[in-house]
């Protein structure tokens, strides 16, 4: 077996190499275009310990935010907002950031929905659209505005505002949360699990992926036991055993984990695949790092609010 | 069957809606002029997906005397997800036999390059349609489209009414964009082959998985401007084992036995279309395509290998694009 602690401390080592001036991460090792949910992902897996980088970390992504609240995809990107914003809310949270930061973004994830939420898309996909199935009243979050909910930026949302301290609104937070939680379960896949965004498309089912399934249960881990959840963990054990890409593998075991399954074999196949030094891309290095991080301490992305 | 006062009205209306809209997506919105006076391609007879495709590629390339000494080549396959027994992506053997041909022929690198729409784990879909394998045999090194360094460029077609997209920095400096789809039916766009293939080149990263800006925009008027935006120089189709009904990832196997090469994507894949038999003058952005990225016309294509056949039976394809099968065709399959 792997010493999944000492893989993991050159996972967190190579990306603190891979830190840019400015205190945010790229995507990919060979550029120097800062992305939030590399960055974000990095500073959830940074110990306490590295001060000075979750420092800068914490400054970049408050630098980032946008002065309507939401947060770019990237560094240059214009400022009607992302789905990323989600994870960068929670991402800042759980390192202790609050206040008007928090209120600003929870506003305007407050504002921010799926287009199929507006009544003429409503319409036009209750009469004359209906070869996705889905019912768009139960909506979420989208990738950009103007653009229709899917699952990533639901999630992240969903854990954004579970996760959100002392904010005013809780009325409405509490009624999206409702809203994006019935959304999740309204376009699970037959066989359990998550695709992108919907289960069947003109009558045929849509094979789930392990990343948004196993995101998605994160972000549904504080609600009751039912049967969508058991399905879909079921479904992700299911394809875990087959499973030896990093990134899907790292978020397939923080859910299980989260849910109380068992990693230690996963955990095992993951640190056979990751070398930190070849893992090109800094998102999937500081998944991977979160992932092995769990086997000896708490799960940054499972922690019940 | 009688038509009351508001069944008439709500019909004249939508009629008008449709003939407004219509008339709109024809009218030229174009900065840029890529048509050639005439357009080359060849049909290659492939069996199956084995070595022996790089000769055959090889030769085929050979009939168009192409000029890409020095130049930085970019293959982009077309790569959607992974669903086993599913032919969905354009095959890694074709792959790896395109990066042996375009090195052979003295390109200066050869690079592949693809940001799936849907799955975000590309490393998932490259490990298992084969692709990892493959190229890391060959030492070509692979792009991740959707989360490469992003540059702002103006779109020279403005179909969408979009004025710019992010686009990745590898698209943009390549020297030579390779458009290598798997042809298939598409339930959305009616068809999926070189100029819809170029939604990959659009980044996950900035515009989501999928890239669904891209839908709401129009997919027809999206295509247009991303072909007219990101020049595609030449197409290799995989046509070997193709797709019909509810493509681009449930539909069925059809074996069509078939490489196309092009020197222009319009005409690639209204000879696909014809392969498929399919009418190419039917599918929007082939027709209004051929205004400004490449020709549609048979008259203006060089065959320069077999000729077009249409199947005896069109492809599958869902209801709403029944019209573009073509039926009691005067060319036949041998």
């Amino acid at each position: 077996m792997h010493d999944t602690q000492q893989l993991n401390h050159a996972c967190v080592q190579e990306l603190i190499d891979r830190q840019l001036p400015e205190g945010g991460w790229p995507f990919t090792s060979d550029t120097s275009q800062s992305a939030v949910e590399p960055t974000a992902l990095a500073l959830l897996a940074l110990p306490s310990n590295s001060i000075r980088e979750r420092d800068t970390a914490i400054r970049f992504l408050l630098h980032m935010q946008n002065a309507n609240g939401s947060w770019p995809a990237f560094s240059g990107d214009d400022g009607g907002g992302s789905g990323l914003t989600g994870l960068a809310l929670y991402a800042l949270n759980r390192c202790c950031a609050q206040g008007t930061v928090t209120n600003r973004a929870v506003h305007w994830l407050i504002e921010s929905r799926g287009w199929e939420s507006h009544w003429l898309w409503k319409w036009k996909f209750r009469t004359s659209d209906r070869h996705v199935r889905f019912d768009p009243d139960k909506f979420g979050w989208p990738w950009m505005p103007e653009t229709v909910s899917w699952v990533v930026p639901t999630a992240y949302s969903l854990l954004a505002l579970k996760h959100a301290r002392g904010i005013s609104q809780q009325d409405l937070v509490h009624l999206r949360i409702r809203r994006g939680v019935e959304m999740l379960y309204d376009r699970i896949c037959p066989e359990g699990g998550w695709n992108a965004g919907n289960g069947v498309v003109y009558g045929s089912p849509l094979a789930p992926h392990a990343d948004a399934t196993a995101l998605a249960l994160l972000s549904l881990l504080s609600e009751p036991p039912n049967d969508f959840i058991t399905a879909s963990l079921d479904w992700l054990e299911r394809r875990a055993e087959t499973c030896f890409a990093p990134w899907s593998l790292a978020w397939t075991i923080l859910a299980l984990d989260a849910f109380g399954r068992p990693t230690e074999l996963l955990t095992d196949r993951l640190s056979s695949v990751v070398d930190p030094a070849v893992v090109n891309d800094c998102a999937t290095l500081a998944i991977a790092s979160l992932a092995l991080g769990c086997a000896h301490g708490p799960n940054a992305l499972g922690v019940d609010p | 069957m009688k038509v009351d006062r508001r069944t008439f009205l709500a019909g004249s209306l939508g009629l008008a809606a449709g003939v407004a809209a219509t008339t709109l997506l024809e009218k030229p919105k174009h900065r840029v002029n890529r048509k050639q006076p005439r357009s080359r391609v060849a049909i290659l007879r492939a069996e199956s997906y084995s070595q022996t495709l790089g000769q055959v590629l090889l030769s085929g390339l050979d009939l168009f005397h192409l000029n890409v000494r020095g130049k930085t080549v970019l293959l982009k396959p077309n790569l959607v997800d992974y669903i086993p027994g599913n032919h969905i992506n354009t095959h890694p053997l074709l792959v790896s036999a395109a990066v042996e041909c375009f090195r052979r022929l003295g390109a200066k690198s050869v690079v592949v390059g693809e940001g799936p729409g849907h799955q975000r784990d590309t490393e998932l879909v490259l490990f298992e349609s084969g692709f990892t394998g493959e190229l890391r045999q060959l030492k070509v090194p692979f792009v991740d489209l959707n989360r490469d360094e992003l540059v702002i460029a103006p779109l020279l077609a403005t179909y969408t009414g979009m004025k710019r997209l992010w686009l990745p920095r590898t698209v943009l400096e390549a020297d030579f964009v390779v458009s290598m789809p798997k042809v298939k039916t598409h339930h959305w766009s009616g068809v999926t082959l070189s100029m819809k293939n170029m939604f990959g080149v659009v980044p996950g990263a900035k515009y989501g998985w999928p890239k669904n800006i891209l839908h709401w925009k129009g997919i027809q008027e999206s295509i247009l401007d991303v072909c007219a935006t990101v020049p595609v120089h030449f197409v290799i189709a995989d046509a070997i084992v193709a797709m019909e009904g509810n493509g681009p990832l449930n539909g069925n196997t059809r074996p069509l036995n078939r490489i196309v090469l092009a020197d222009d994507p319009v005409a690639a894949d209204a000879t696909c279309a014809r392969l498929m038999g399919l009418e190419p003058a039917r599918i929007t952005h082939i027709r209004i395509g051929a205004q400004f990225l490449g020709s549609v016309s048979i008259e203006r294509i060089d065959q320069v290998a077999e000729a077009v056949c249409a199947p005896a039976h069109p492809f599958e394809v869902v209801p709403e694009f029944q019209h573009l099968r073509v039926t009691g065709s005067a060319q036949r399959d041998p």
